[in-house]
């Protein structure tokens, strides 16, 4: 592959960031969407709040109408999804066409959702679609170095992602680990000290979520 | 060869959804913001006998042969202006010529390194050629990738049917730009992803093995070109295959509020430190206007009759055919030379007569403006829509490469129109496209 600039640095570690944040909270929402079908008309504002969001939407249906559709939002997973395209679509060369197509396929999930009165089905797709970007990218693209920044932006975004949802301990310290090797193989530009301070940060009890995600926006 | 219960044609819906699957789009501005749109595509192929792409394939090489040999007359000796074959009000005058490039002997003397030229049938069989594209001709990818696709929704029908493989574009490309490159790296040079062509130029980097960069990746240091990479090491780059107009590719040469070209890379090229594909100032021979004198560039360069005929065309430069065009306007389609991608051109006989006295009055006052041509009665091809198969007026964008030789990619892009009135196959105008078959035997 030889040389990769900076921009496309970027790019990956953003594709590899936007990519995850899709995944899981489309994860997410499908699972409190399920559970928003017995709950109260308030409930989907335990899930602003699970996922640090405003409440901007003032009712569970249009919460469920606008978080996963709203391109003006810019906590919808439309808006992260079309961050994610605009940054594969800058890629080809380095993905390659067949891991570039399963973003694209995401994206037509997303609008087929739009349309559809069964719209969980085809989030569904695109979460299958996101796995199957991850599996192709593993398999297809050539470079380590191209897959270590991608993974590197993946693995940051799910800590991220993981301490501000307070998931389990052992998750965030696996994920940690995880992100401590890839980094370091990646040769992007990061600040060591950073990540000695999350692995600190995740072997105290009790865990400072909030200084994980302060130390984790700081990493590159 | 009948295809009209060909096989293929059952997978088209299948077929584009696998064009969509792979980003197969173009963009195009509309009220000032950007849309990306698949360009649609037809099943039914464009068919080639062996024969009379042989026939094809010679006077392509021939054009590019005269062409590349015309610009760099222009730019050294001049002496088809000064043979009066060419007058200069043709040269001078062009958008496309680039006083800069006056004495510049590009990497192993070549200009067009990939000619795009614009041909369509008559229903007298008969190819003419339209429009040379010798800039940065664009649309090799589609018909690519629609080739692969179609490969794998119907195998069967590429077992029965011996074809030239279109898919060995981008080796003759590489092979083209390897040829020129002067040392270093090769590279695409892109505006960005908002460009229209966008897709074919990640395509074909991924194709070729050429990086995708744009003008912020790249930088002169000592005359030299280089790449830089997010650790600040540097590569030298010995060809860009630039997909930027001549006018955006050096702020410090041309347009100076460019900010998707290099700053200096014209310098670098003057001293023959870069191949720059295709050259720069090769707008002065692809200009409509100068379309007309091709023909003779061939007798005069090659001592050559032209294999492939131009469309007959009026020049209103000259008085005789300024009568003409006056006398027959209704019959004629009228072409802006300073206009590309289908736009400026019109037909004399759709034209209100208000129109036609405000046209007319233009013509006199700028003759140089515009070339006429007779309509040709165009041989229309088939194509299906919303299941039935229907005939539609199209075109074919031949691609020929060139390094040591011209070489004519045996395909082309096959471009349709939509509606059933309209002449005009551009995708910007609604437009689709078609597989080219080269058929062995």
């Amino acid at each position: 592959m030889g040389i990769i600039t900076l921009e496309k640095t970027d790019r990956l570690f953003w594709l590899g960031r936007y990519t995850e944040r899709v995944y899981t909270t489309a994860r997410l929402y499908a699972r409190s969407y399920d559970h928003m079908i017995d709950a109260l008309e308030d409930d989907y504002k335990n899930f602003c709040k699970a996922i640090d969001i405003p409440d901007i939407y003032g009712s569970k249906e249009v919460f469920l109408e606008k978080y996963p559709f709203d391109e003006s939002d810019m906590n919808s997973l439309a808006s992260n999804l079309q961050r994610a395209y605009d940054n594969a679509i800058e890629l080809r060369y380095e993905i390659g066409s067949e891991v570039l197509a399963y973003i694209q396929l995401c994206v037509y999930d997303l609008q087929k959702a739009k349309e559809s009165d069964a719209p969980m089905l085809e989030i569904q797709s695109l979460i299958d679609h996101i796995m199957a970007f991850w599996g192709t990218a593993d398999d297809l693209i050539a470079s380590e170095q191209i897959r270590d920044i991608l993974k590197t932006g993946k693995r940051v975004e799910r800590i991220d992602l993981y301490a501000r949802l307070a998931f389990p301990v052992t998750d965030i310290r696996r994920e940690v680990n995880r992100m401590k090797f890839r980094i370091a193989k990646s040769h992007i530009n990061y600040k060591e000290s950073v990540v000695k301070n999350i692995e600190t940060l995740v072997e105290t009890e009790p865990m400072d979520y909030y200084g994980i995600v302060r130390e984790i926006e700081n990493i590159l | 060869m009948d295809f009209k219960d060909f096989e293929l044609c059952a997978h088209t819906n299948s077929i584009n959804e696998l064009l969509a699957r792979y980003g197969v789009k173009f963009g195009i501005y509309k009220n000032n913001t950007f849309h990306e749109r698949l360009f649609p595509f037809d099943a039914i192929p464009r068919i080639i006998e062996a024969d009379e792409f042989s026939k094809l394939e010679k006077g392509l090489k021939q054009r590019v042969k005269a062409l590349n040999l015309f610009i760099k007359d222009i730019y050294s000796d001049k002496k088809i202006v000064k043979d009066k074959v060419v007058p200069e009000d043709f040269i001078f005058a062009s958008s496309g010529y680039m006083a800069e490039c006056e004495g510049i002997m590009p990497s192993k003397g070549v200009y067009s390194h990939i000619s795009g030229i614009d041909l369509v049938q008559g229903k007298n069989k008969e190819w003419y050629i339209l429009e040379d594209n010798l800039r940065v001709p664009s649309g090799a990818s589609y018909p690519m990738i629609a080739r692969q696709l179609c490969r794998k929704s119907n195998p069967k029908t590429f077992e029965k049917y011996h074809l030239e493989d279109n898919r060995d574009y981008a080796k003759i490309l590489r092979k083209t730009l390897d040829y020129v490159n002067v040392e270093g790296h090769t590279v695409i040079l892109t505006p960005g992803r908002y460009n229209s062509a966008y897709f074919e130029h990640s395509y074909l980097s991924e194709q070729t093995g050429a990086h995708l960069v744009t003008g912020q990746d790249l930088f002169v240091e000592g005359d030299k070109l280089y790449y830089k990479d997010y650790n600040g090491e540097k590569a030298r780059v010995g060809a860009v295959y630039r997909r930027i107009s001549d006018d955006y590719l050096d702020p410090m040469n041309f347009v100076a509020d460019s900010v998707i070209g290099v700053p200096h890379l014209f310098d670098v090229y003057r001293k023959g430190n870069v191949a720059l594909l295709n050259a720069p100032g090769n707008g002065v021979a692809d200009d409509k206007g100068i379309y007309y004198f091709v023909p003779k560039m061939i007798r005069y360069y090659l001592d050559e009759e032209p294999i492939l005929q131009n469309a007959p065309t009026y020049l209103p430069f000259y008085e005789e055919d300024k009568k003409y065009v006056l006398e027959h306007f209704d019959d004629l389609v009228l072409k802006d030379v300073a206009e590309a991608g289908g736009y400026g051109v019109v037909f004399g006989s759709s034209m209100t007569k208000e129109e036609k006295e405000k046209f007319i009055e233009m013509l006199k006052k700028e003759p140089r403006r515009f070339i006429a041509q007779e309509v040709i009665d165009f041989l229309d091809i088939d194509i299906m829509d919303e299941g039935k198969v229907v005939p539609r007026k199209a075109d074919l964008r031949a691609f020929v490469l060139t390094s040591d030789e011209p070489v004519v990619w045996k395909s082309g892009l096959t471009r349709f129109s939509r509606n059933p009135d309209s002449f005009i196959v551009n995708s910007s105008q609604g437009g689709g496209f078609k597989d080219t078959w080269v058929l062995l035997h």
